[in-house]
C-alpha cells in the first residue's frame, strides 16, 4: 500500500530527469502530480484529478477515481427536487476543505454558509482509526455491488498512518446536517450574474478569468454553477443558443487553458430545458461529463412503508442516475468499456452521503409476505388479505 | 502495439481518402465521439502508416478544431497512432487552427495566458522539466506588458514563434476563411504529399452560436475551401445527435439549421462516415458502430465526369455502405471488427 507516498516520489523524479519519462503516462501530466492538496494522479494515465466530494461519483468517472482537472461536468436534473444541488454542495465543500478556490456563480453568501460540514470529529488520531475501521468494512462490502474504483478512494488514507493520513485525504465525508465553518477570508468567490440586457455570461467569464489569473500559479480552482439558465437566476434571453453556447465554449477553452488548475460542475434544470432540445444537446457536447438525475416520483405509500420498519429501506434509491458522457473517456472515443457504464445506476442521498450504485429492483420472491404486510399496514387495511379472497 | 497495426486493416479503407477530390462527412453523437477516427485520418494522411505508400495517400493536413485544443490532438495522435504532430508541424506538413481557445473566451487581459499554452508545446521534449520552478517567472512579466501582447494578438497570430499554429479569434466566416487559407498556404507541398487534406472539426458549433449564420453560408465556406488549388479533400466533422437532427413536432431554429447543414453536407460529400453507439445498449467490448456510405452520385463526380470511373473502382470495397464495430481501448489503440466477430478478433 502506501500508494500515495510512493507515487509522489515517483512523480518528482521524472520531473528532474526528463529522460525517465514514464511510458504510460502523458508527459505533460506527470509534473502536475505535485503534492497539491486535494489532487492526485489518475491511476489510469497519471493526469491530476480532484475529488467531486462524492466518493461514488468519483468512482464512476471512468476509472480516474476523481474528476480530471481541466474538465467540466454537467448534471441535469428533472423535476423540482435538488439532488444535483447536494452534489454541488459536496463539490464546493470539498474544495473549501482542500483549500481550493471555489467560485460560485449567481449565488449569494447564504449558499456558501449552508455548505455541509465534515462529518468526522476534528481529533485526528481517533478519526484516523475510525476511518480505517470504517474503510475496511466499507471495502469488504463495496465489492458486492459498487464499482471497483471506489474501493481505491479511501485506502490511501488509513494506510499512511495517522497524521499523514489526515493530510492525504482525497475525499472527505460531509454531513448535510452540519455547517461548514468557512475559513476566514475569501474561501468562496461569489460571481454575481450581471443584470444586463446583453449576455450576462461574458461578464461572468471575464470575472472568472480575472480571478484565476491573479491567483497564485499553483492554486486549484473549482467553478460551481448552480441551476444554469434557471429563470430564477438568469434573464430569459440567457437561454438563447447564441448566448449560452458561447459561454460554455469559452468555459471549455478556459478549462483547457488551465488544464491543471480548474474544474467545473454545472447543474441544469432539465424540466425547463429538456434533453431533446438542441440547445441542451450542444451544452452537453461542450461539457466533458454529462449526468442526468431522474428522481423517482414521491410515493406516499412507499414512504409510509419505509417508516413501517423494513430495515432494507435505508438504501432505497431515490432516483435513476444516468451517465451520458464521462470526462476524458468519451472524448477519446471510448464507450462501453468502463465498468458500470450502461448499467442502470440509482442514487441515494442520505445525510452523510450521496451514493450512486447499481439499480436493481428489490427481490420479490420469498419476501412477498413481508412486503404485503408492510403495504397493508401502511395503507390501513385498504386491501383485503389474500386469504380473504381465496375460498 | 507494433507500429504496423496503428490503423487496423479493416479500418484502412475507411480512413483512406478517395482518389478523387471530394468532400467527406463524418458525423458523431454525444456518447460516440469521432476524435479517435479523426486521429486515424491524420495518421493515414500524414503517412505514418507507411506500409502501403503505393496509393499516394500521403497528404499534408490542416486541422481546424472548434472543440479541442492543440494539446489534446497532439497527445491523442501520439498515443493512438504514434504521430508526432510537433515534428510534422516544423516539417511544414501539418498545421493546426485553434477554434477553441480564443473564439469566445474574452482575451482582454490574458495576453500572458494566451502565450502560456502556446509556448508549452514548443518545449515538447522537455515539458516535464520546464514546468517546475521556471514557469513562475515566465508567467509574471507578460501579464504586465499587456499592450505589447495585445498588439501581437491583433496580427492574425502569425507563425512567428509557432510554425503551423493558428488561432481563430472571431466567428466571422471571412476571418476563419482567411486564417485557414493562411494555414494551408504555410504548408510545404512535397512530391510525396502534393495535396492537402483539410479537416474541420465541429464547425457546426458556429451555426449554433452565431445568430446570423446560415447553413448555406457554412456549406459555401466548405466549398470555398475545397476549391483552393492545393486542397484535395475536405473532411467535415458534424454532430448528428438525434436531438439536433430530428426535430420533434416543434423544432427550434437551431435544430432546423443543424439538420439543414448535415443534410446539405451529406449530399455534397463523396463519402459519409457515421459514428454512433450500439442501438441495443452498451456492451463491454464494443465502443460503437462505424458506418460508411459512399455517395456514388455525388456531384463532385458530375463536375469531373471524365475521371469518374477511376474513382468508382477505388471505392469498390465499401460501396453501398457498410458497417463495422469498433472498440477504443484505454491506451488509445482501436480494434475494428465485423459484426459478430468480436470474440474471434
Amino acid at each position: 500500500m502506501a500508494f500515495r507516498k510512493r507515487n509522489v516520489a515517483l512523480a518528482r523524479s521524472p520531473a528532474e530527469s526528463p529522460a525517465a519519462e514514464a511510458p504510460s503516462s502523458p508527459a505533460s501530466h506527470a509534473p502536475a502530480a505535485a503534492p497539491t492538496p486535494g489532487t492526485r494522479p489518475s491511476p489510469i494515465d497519471g493526469r491530476p484529478t480532484t475529488s467531486t466530494g462524492t466518493p461514488s461519483l468519483d468512482s464512476i468517472l471512468a476509472g480516474h477515481a476523481g474528476l480530471p482537472l481541466g474538465n467540466s461536468v454537467l448534471i441535469g436534473e428533472s423535476g423540482t427536487t435538488d439532488y444535483a444541488g447536494a452534489l454541488l454542495r459536496f463539490y464546493a465543500a470539498e474544495g473549501v476543505v482542500q483549500g481550493h478556490q471555489v467560485h460560485v456563480v449567481g449565488m449569494g453568501e447564504v449558499w456558501g454558509r449552508e455548505l455541509p460540514g465534515i462529518a468526522e470529529e476534528k481529533d485526528k488520531r481517533r478519526e484516523g482509526k475510525e476511518r480505517a475501521e470504517k474503510m475496511k468494512i466499507a471495502w469488504r462490502y463495496e465489492g458486492l455491488g459498487a464499482h471497483g474504483s471506489s474501493r481505491e478512494r479511501g485506502s490511501p488514507a488509513p494506510s499512511t498512518g495517522d497524521a499523514a493520513g489526515e493530510a492525504a485525504v482525497f475525499c472527505h465525508t460531509f454531513d448535510l446536517a452540519r455547517r461548514l465553518t468557512l475559513p476566514v477570508g475569501s474561501a468562496i468567490d461569489y460571481i454575481p450574474i450581471p443584470r444586463t440586457t446583453g449576455s450576462p455570461f461574458a461578464e461572468i467569464l471575464k470575472n472568472l478569468q480575472k480571478q484565476i489569473a491573479k491567483s497564485s500559479p499553483g492554486s486549484i480552482h473549482r467553478l460551481v454553477i448552480p441551476s444554469l439558465l434557471s429563470p430564477a437566476l438568469y434573464a430569459s434571453g440567457a437561454s438563447h443558443p447564441s448566448v449560452v453556447l458561447p459561454f460554455l465554449h469559452g468555459l471549455r477553452a478556459l478549462l483547457r487553458k488551465y488544464s491543471t488548475r480548474l474544474t467545473a460542475v454545472i447543474t441544469l434544470p432539465l424540466t425547463l430545458y429538456p434533453r431533446s432540445s438542441g440547445v441542451v444537446r450542444w451544452m452537453e457536447i461542450l461539457s466533458d461529463g454529462v449526468f442526468e438525475l431522474s428522481p423517482f416520483p414521491y410515493s406516499h405509500m412507499e414512504s409510509l412503508a419505509t417508516s413501517a420498519g423494513t430495515t432494507m429501506d435505508e438504501e432505497r434509491p431515490q432516483g435513476i442516475f444516468a451517465v451520458h458522457k464521462l470526462p476524458v473517456f468519451h472524448e477519446r472515443g471510448g464507450g462501453g468499456s468502463t465498468e458500470g457504464l450502461g448499467e442502470d445506476l440509482a442514487f441515494t442521498l442520505s445525510r452523510r452521503k450521496f451514493v450512486v450504485a447499481k439499480f436493481s429492483l428489490p427481490p420479490m420472491e420469498g419476501d412477498t409476505e413481508a412486503q404485503e404486510a408492510a403495504v397493508r399496514e401502511a395503507s390501513g387495511n385498504a386491501m383485503p388479505r389474500k386469504q380473504d379472497l381465496e375460498f | 502495439m507494433p507500429p504496423t497495426s496503428r490503423i487496423p486493416p479493416l479500418l484502412q479503407p475507411f480512413v483512406r481518402t478517395p482518389k478523387n477530390e471530394s468532400l467527406l462527412l463524418l458525423t458523431s453523437t454525444l456518447d460516440a465521439s469521432a476524435n479517435w477516427l479523426l486521429t486515424r485520418f491524420l495518421c493515414d494522411a500524414l503517412g505514418s502508416g507507411q506500409k502501403d505508400n503505393d496509393n499516394g495517400g500521403a497528404k499534408n493536413v490542416v486541422l481546424v478544431s472548434w472543440m479541442n485544443d492543440y494539446e489534446f490532438w497532439r497527445q491523442e495522435s501520439r498515443k493512438g497512432t504514434g504521430l508526432d504532430l510537433g515534428g510534422l508541424r516544423t516539417l511544414g506538413r501539418f498545421a493546426f487552427v485553434d477554434g477553441l481557445s480564443g473564439l469566445f473566451l474574452p482575451a482582454a487581459e490574458d495576453g500572458a495566458d494566451q502565450q502560456r499554452p502556446q509556448s508549452l508545446p514548443a518545449a515538447q521534449p522537455g515539458v516535464p522539466a520546464t514546468r517546475g520552478p521556471q514557469s513562475l517567472p515566465l508567467r509574471g512579466p507578460p501579464g504586465r506588458t499587456t499592450p505589447a501582447t495585445a498588439t501581437a494578438q491583433a496580427a492574425p497570430r502569425a507563425p512567428t514563434s509557432q510554425p503551423g499554429l493558428y488561432a481563430l479569434s472571431s466567428t466571422s466566416l471571412d476571418h476563419i476563411n482567411a486564417t485557414v487559407t493562411a494555414a494551408i498556404a504555410s504548408l510545404r507541398p512535397s512530391p510525396a504529399a502534393p495535396r492537402t487534406l483539410v479537416i474541420l472539426d465541429n464547425p457546426d458549433i458556429l451555426l449554433a452560436c452565431v445568430p446570423g449564420l446560415t447553413p448555406a453560408s457554412l456549406t459555401s465556406f466548405f466549398l470555398g475551401l475545397h476549391t483552393q488549388p492545393s486542397v484535395s479533400h475536405v473532411l467535415i466533422h458534424l454532430q448528428s445527435d438525434l436531438a439536433l437532427l430530428a426535430p420533434p413536432e416543434r423544432p427550434s431554429p437551431l435544430q432546423i439549421a443543424q439538420q439543414n447543414l448535415v443534410v446539405r453536407t451529406a449530399h455534397m460529400s463523396a463519402k459519409v462516415l457515421g459514428v454512433r453507439v450500439l442501438d441495443t445498449g452498451v456492451a463491454r467490448d464494443v465502443s460503437g458502430v462505424l458506418r460508411v456510405t459512399v455517395n456514388r452520385e455525388s456531384w463532385a463526380d458530375i463536375a469531373t465526369v471524365g475521371e469518374g470511373a477511376e474513382g468508382g473502382a477505388v471505392q469498390a470495397p465499401e460501396e453501398g455502405g457498410s458497417e463495422v464495430l469498433y472498440k477504443v481501448n484505454g491506451d488509445g489503440s482501436v480494434r475494428v471488427f465485423e459484426r459478430g466477430a468480436g470474440a474471434a478478433a
